[in-house]
C-alpha cells in the first residue's frame, strides 16, 4: 500500500494555505502595532569581555586568556594535562604546527577526510579522535556564546563529537548581543549550511534535575580567548 | 509503543485522554511521582525566576515576542509559503501534511526511499503528535529517541510527562532500575554522571551507526529558509549532522517572519524553560551538504504538519493558543499539573498549553474534560512569554464545550461533548428566573421556605465539604424588614 506522497502534499499544502488564507484575506498588515525591543545595556568593551568569561565559565566551560604565539604551548600542556596525545584540527588550521614544532609525540591530524556515506570515517571521528581544535567566527557577551561558521576545511562535527573541544576566539569580533552580532554581519543575506551558537560544553538535567556535562557533544569546552587584556 | 497503532485517523492519544479521570485518580495515589513533580517544578520555577532578575526586560521582550509572533501568524499562509520557497532554493526539500497518518507516511517513505533502517530522533513534541515511533516500528524501522530524557521514556515504554523535559516523573533511583533491567553489562548505579555516561556511551555508537536523523524545529524563519533547534545535549546536532538523511518535521505556527524575530525568541525561551539565558547549542540549518563539505547530510526534508492548527487559526481569540513557542513555563507554575503530573493528562501536550491546544488535535469529545481541570488561578498566563491568555482560553473552551448543537459550522470539532441535558436545564431554569423579578421573587420564597428539602449530597462537591445551607429568609426579605424596623424607630 503505497501512497504517493508527493499528489497528498500537494492537496494538504493547498487545503492548508486555502483555510488560512480565508482567515487573513483583507489582513492590513500596515496597520501592524509597533514592537518595541529590548536594548541591551551599553558597558565598555572590557565589561564585555568579563561578561563573556563569566558566563562561560558559569556554564562550565574553561577559558584561557592568551595571546596567539602562546596557543601551541597552552594546547600542548592542556592536552597532556589529560593524557592525551591525538588532536584534530581544519586543514587551514594556522596554529598547528606550535604544536608539532614543541612536540612531536602530539599526533596532529587533519579533518581532510569525508564522512558522507563513509562508515570508517565516522567510526574513525568517533572512537579514535579524543580532542579537536577550531576557530570561531564571531562571539556574543551577553550569553557567553561562541558563534561556529562550519567550513569545507572545519566540518560541522569537527566540533561536536571529539570530547574535548579547543576554540579559539578573538575578543575583537565580539558583539554585545545575539541581535546586534545578526545586523552588523547581515546574516540574513549570507548565511552558509550550519552556523551554531556554542555556550558551554555538551550538558543535561534530564536525571532528577540533576547537571551533568559531555551528554552527547563535547565533554570539556576549552576557549582560548585571545585579546582577552587585563 | 504497547499501544496498538490505529488504522483510522485517531490518535492514540484520544482514548488516553478520555481516560482523564481516571488516570488524575491512579496519579495522585502515587506518592513517589507526586515527590518527582513537585521537586521538579520547584527546581524549574526557581531557575526561571533568577533567569529575569529585571523585570522591566522581562516584560519588554514578553510585550515584543507576543507582537511577533501575532505579526507572524496574521501573515502565516504567505510566511509558509516564502519559507518554502526559499529553502527550496536553498536545496531543502519540504513536504505539507493535514493529519498525523500523512506526516508519518511522508516520512516513512523518505526513510524507504533511501533504504534507511536504522533512525536517531532528536526531541520532537511534533513527532510524538503523530505516534511516528509506533509507525515506524510498525514498518520495521527502529527508531531511537535520543535526547537523554526521551531516551529513558521510550527504554520506559512511556512518553513524555513534560515537554521540555521528558522523564521528569522519573527519580534517579528509578532511572538506575530501567537501566539495569535494559542496558546488558550496566552496573546498577544512582551516580547521576554515571548514568548519563552510560546513555553517552549506548547514543553515541547509535548516532555512528544511523542512517537517517529526524529533529523538530523551533523557529522555522521565513526570510532565509532557516530551521533552528534549541537544545542543550548535542544530540540534536549529532541528528541532523552525522546521518545522510535528516527529516526535520514542525508545526505550521512554527514559523517566523524575520532573522530579526529569532533573537527575543530564543532569549525568552530559554529563560522561561530552564531558566538559562541561552541554550548550550543554537543550531541553525540552512541547506543539506554543499560540494566539498565533508559532513551533514546529503539531503534534508521539513514536514510541515497542520494536525487541527488551521481550526484554531480560524477563530480569533482561540488563534492565540498558536502563538506558543513550547517553553513549558505554563506547566511549571501550574497547581493542577503538579500535583496530577504530566501522564494524567493523556495527550502528548500536558500542563495548561495542552489543555488548549489539544482540543484543536484531538476534538473536544476527547478532551472534554481538560478544560474544566483548572482552578483558573491565573499563573499561567502570568508566566507565558508571549502574553497567550490561557485562563481566558480555558473559559472559551468551555463554552465551546458545553454549546448546543446547531446548524452553523463548528467553531470546534466535537464541540459541544460536555453538555449534558440535566445541566442545561438547570441552567435555562436559572437564566428564566433572573430575568423576571415576579418569578425570581417566586423562586426565591419557595427555595427558602421549603430549604429542609435540600439533600446533604451533592454529588462529588459533599465528598470533600459540608453542603451550603440556605437561609430562611431572601436578603431582599431581610433588608426590607430591617428598613422597616429603621423607620418604625426613627418615627419614635
Amino acid at each position: 500500500m503505497s501512497v504517493n506522497i508527493q499528489q497528498h502534499s500537494n492537496k494538504a499544502k493547498n487545503n492548508i494555505l486555502a483555510k488560512l488564507k480565508k482567515q487573513v484575506s483583507g489582513a492590513d498588515y500596515s496597520k501592524l502595532p509597533t514592537e518595541q525591543g529590548y536594548q541591551y545595556p551599553e558597558f565598555s568593551n572590557q565589561e564585555y569581555i568579563d561578561q563573556f568569561i563569566s558566563h562561560l565559565e558559569a556554564n562550565h566551560a574553561q577559558v584561557i586568556k592568551l595571546d596567539e604565539h602562546s596557543i601551541g604551548e597552552v594546547v600542548l600542556n592542556e592536552l597532556k594535562d589529560r593524557g592525551i596525545s591525538t588532536l584534530l584540527a581544519g586543514k587551514d588550521n594556522p596554529y598547528t604546527s606550535q604544536i608539532s614544532d614543541i612536540d612531536s609525540t602530539i599526533a596532529v591530524e587533519f579533518f581532510d577526510f569525508s564522512l558522507a556515506s563513509n562508515q570508517q570515517n565516522k567510526d574513525k571521528l568517533f572512537n579514535d579522535i579524543p580532542a579537536s581544535i577550531t576557530s570561531s567566527h564571531s562571539a556574543i557577551a551577553a550569553t557567553g556564546s561562541i558563534v561556529l561558521w562550519p567550513t569545507v576545511n572545519e566540518p560541522r562535527t569537527l566540533s561536536l563529537i571529539p570530547p574535548v573541544h579547543f576554540v579559539v576566539v578573538d575578543a575583537k569580533t565580539l558583539y554585545k548581543d545575539f541581535a546586534s552580532l545578526i545586523t552588523a554581519q547581515q546574516w540574513q543575506s549570507n548565511l552558509p549550511t550550519n552556523v551554531v551558537l556554542v555556550s558551554g560544553p555538551s550538558k543535561t538535567a534530564d536525571i532528577q534535575q540533576t547537571l551533568a556535562y559531555g551528554a552527547h557533544g563535547p565533554k570539556e569546552l576549552i576557549v582560548l580567548l585571545l585579546n582577552g587584556k587585563d | 509503543m504497547t499501544m496498538p497503532v490505529n488504522n483510522n485517523d485517531e490518535s492514540k492519544y484520544a482514548a488516553s485522554a478520555r481516560s482523564f479521570r481516571a488516570n488524575v485518580t491512579r496519579d495522585l495515589s502515587n506518592e513517589e511521582l507526586r515527590d518527582n513533580f513537585r521537586g521538579a517544578m520547584d527546581y524549574l520555577m526557581d531557575k526561571r525566576k533568577s533567569a529575569f532578575s529585571n523585570e522591566d526586560e522581562l516584560e519588554t521582550l514578553r510585550q515584543q515576542c507576543k507582537l511577533i509572533k501575532q505579526r507572524c501568524l496574521l501573515k502565516l499562509p504567505h510566511l509558509l509559503e516564502q519559507l518554502e520557497a526559499n529553502l527550496e532554493a536553498n536545496g531543502i526539500k519540504v513536504h505539507w501534511a493535514e493529519t498525523i497518518n500523512e506526516a508519518n507516511e511522508i516520512i516513512a517513505q523518505l526513510i524507504a526511499a533511501k533504504k534507511g533502517k536504522s533512525v536517531v530522533k532528536g526531541k520532537s513534541m511534533v513527532s510524538e503528535e503523530t505516534a511516528l515511533n509506533d509507525y515506524l516500528e510498525d514498518r520495521n524501522i527502529e527508531c531511537l529517541e535520543s535526547d537523554m530524557g526521551e531516551y529513558i521514556v521510550q527504554l520506559a515504554k512511556e512518553h513524555p510527562s513534560h515537554i521540555i523535559m521528558p522523564a521528569i516523573h522519573q527519580n534517579k533511583k528509578q532511572v538506575a532500575d530501567l537501566f539495569t533491567k535494559n542496558i546488558e553489562g550496566f552496573e546498577h548505579t544512582t551516580d547521576v554522571d554515571a548514568l548519563i555516561g552510560e546513555g553517552r556511551r549506548v547514543l553515541r555508537e547509535k548516532f555512528c551507526q544511523a542512517d537517517v536523523g529526524i529533529s523538530g524545529v523551533n523557529f522555522a524563519v521565513a526570510e532565509t529558509g532557516t530551521l533552528c533547534l534549541v537544545e542543550n545535549e548535542g544530540n540534536g546536532r549529532m541528528c541532523t549532522t552525522v546521518p545522510d538523511l535528516h527529516i526535520a518535521i514542525t508545526g505550521i505556527e512554527k514559523v517566523v517572519e524575520l532573522l530579526d524575530d529569532v533573537p527575543p525568541l530564543l532569549s525568552l525561551l530559554t529563560r522561561s524553560a530552564t531558566g538559562q539565558i541561552i541554550s548550550t547549542y543554537f543550531n541553525m540549518i540552512s541547506s543539506p551538504r554543499k560540494e566539498g563539505e565533508k559532513d551533514g547530510p546529503e539531503e534534508v526534508h521539513l514536514v510541515l504538519l497542520d494536525n487541527g492548527r488551521s481550526q484554531a487559526f480560524a477563530d480569533e481569540e482561540l488563534r492565540q493558543t498558536l502563538q506558543c513557542i513550547r517553553c513549558g513555563a505554563c506547566m511549571n507554575h501550574c497547581p493542577v499539573y503538579t500535583r496530577i503530573g504530566g501522564h494524567a493528562y493523556g495527550t502528548v501536550y500536558p500542563g495548561p498549553i495542552g489543555k488548549i491546544v489539544s482540543p484543536h488535535m484531538l476534538g473536544l469529545e476527547a478532551t472534554t474534560n481538560l478544560p474544566t481541570a483548572s482552578s483558573l488561578c491565573g499563573a499561567c498566563g502570568d508566566v507565558c512569554p508571549v502574553k497567550i491568555p490561557i485562563p481566558k482560553l480555558l473559559v472559551r473552551l468551555r463554552t465551546e464545550n458545553v454549546k448546543a448543537k446547531s446548524s452553523v459550522p463548528e467553531v470546534m470539532k466535537g464541540e459541544g461533548s460536555g453538555r449534558k441535558s440535566v445541566e442545561a436545564t438547570i441552567w435555562k431554569g436559572w437564566s428564566l428566573i433572573h430575568k423576571s423579578p415576579a418569578i425570581y421573587k417566586l423562586s426565591m420564597w419557595f427555595a427558602t421556605r421549603f430549604r429542609g428539602l435540600m439533600p446533604s449530597k451533592l454529588g462529588v462537591w459533599t465528598s470533600v465539604r459540608t453542603a451550603p445551607k440556605l437561609a430562611p429568609k431572601t436578603l431582599h426579605e431581610r433588608v426590607k424588614a430591617r428598613n422597616s424596623n429603621t423607620t418604625h424607630n426613627n418615627h419614635n
